[in-house]
């Protein structure tokens, strides 16, 4: 006999149910309680871990610039220089050093830290004696501003 | 420029007192202005080095020193702060950087990164304003693999409004290996 259309206790099920489950799992295997194991509970808990991990990517930045400049003043109050007067100088006298570079070359390279902070310090008497003088007097060396022709 | 205004008001006010005090009284003179707190500035005073003599001495004792270590070859390791890929990189030779982006040169090719910071060694350091010469200090690297990140998991979901969205970012990576940093002994 001729059928036109499907039989209607034929219904659609699923036959990948296990893959389906063990995809969000498997995300969940090394979290503490039932939510490793126990599908319903791992969805949740696997949702709200990956929502935590995407905020976290972009505080991830602020929190690593807040650590670099945090290392960066306990380097140079070890040379006598508070952390606003160190890189305001570091900027005036045209070093354009990031806080990253500085905290690695603070921890490896300590003797390139000494000499950047003399050279904030030195900046820095200069501004002081620029601004005092204010007159046509010769200018400190460390303030004078080099021109690159490009 | 606020010092010397201050300075100049607190000279007249004790001016005014002497002479409200008493009429008879010679004027002060003027080396004699009593000391306040605005008289001389806040920061310790300190005296810099003649700026002629400062210069011969930097040309003299230490450009020499410093292009007679770098001819004699006198360093051990370099090391360099590059800005490479809008980061800046602390670099020394036999190093792996790895960049979240594309370069456009295929695996294999030697590269010359020419934004350079700053160069030290263990004895003397070179800082640029804000970057070094080309013909100071030479850079080379070679492109090991491009590949892509781990797959990264982005979900944004809002609670109760039935809003989920999820997001799987591969980013393409690249991976450096800094073959040597050399130093040419050109100082002035």
């Amino acid at each position: 006999m001729v059928v036109l259309s499907a039989a209607r206790w034929v219904r659609s099920r699923l036959s990948d149910r296990f893959w389906r489950v063990q995809e969000v799992l498997k995300y969940a295997r090394h979290f503490r309680g039932r939510k490793n194991r126990c599908y319903t509970l791992a969805v949740r808990s696997v949702r709200r871990a990956f929502v935590r991990s995407t905020k976290a990517r972009r505080e991830k930045k602020r929190f690593l610039r807040a650590l670099w400049i945090t290392r960066i003043e306990a380097a140079s109050l070890e040379h006598g220089l508070k952390y606003p007067a160190f890189i305001s100088n570091l900027v005036k006298s045209q070093v354009e050093l990031n806080r990253k570079v500085l905290a690695d070359l603070a921890i490896y390279e300590p003797k390139t830290f000494k000499s950047l902070a003399a050279l904030a310090q030195r900046r820095r008497q200069e501004g002081f004696l620029a601004a005092l003088g204010d007159g046509k007097e010769p200018e400190g060396i460390f303030s004078r501003v080099v021109h690159h022709h490009y | 420029m606020a010092a010397a205004r201050a300075r100049r008001a607190g000279a007249s006010l004790l001016s005014a007192a002497i002479r409200h005090r008493s009429s008879q009284s010679s004027s002060p003179q003027p080396g004699l202005v009593a000391k306040t707190s605005l008289t001389s500035p806040p920061w310790p005073e300190v005296k810099l080095p003649d700026p002629v003599e400062e210069a011969k001495y930097h040309a003299a004792e230490v450009v020499r020193k410093v292009n007679g270590l770098i001819s004699a070859g006198q360093y051990g390791r370099l090391f360099a702060v590059v800005h490479f890929a809008s980061k800046q990189w602390k670099i020394t030779s036999e190093d792996l950087i790895m960049m979240d982006n594309v370069l456009e040169a295929e695996c294999g090719d030697r590269i010359r990164m020419e934004k350079v910071l700053l160069v030290g060694a263990d004895d003397f350091t070179l800082i640029g304003r804000p970057l070094l010469g080309k013909d100071l200090v030479r850079v080379e690297a070679t492109v090991i693999e491009k590949t892509e990140s781990w797959p990264k998991v982005n979900v944004r979901f809002w609670r109760r409004h039935n809003f989920q969205r999820k997001k799987i970012i591969a980013n393409p990576q690249t991976v450096l290996r800094i073959n040597t940093i050399e130093i040419y002994p050109c100082l002035s």
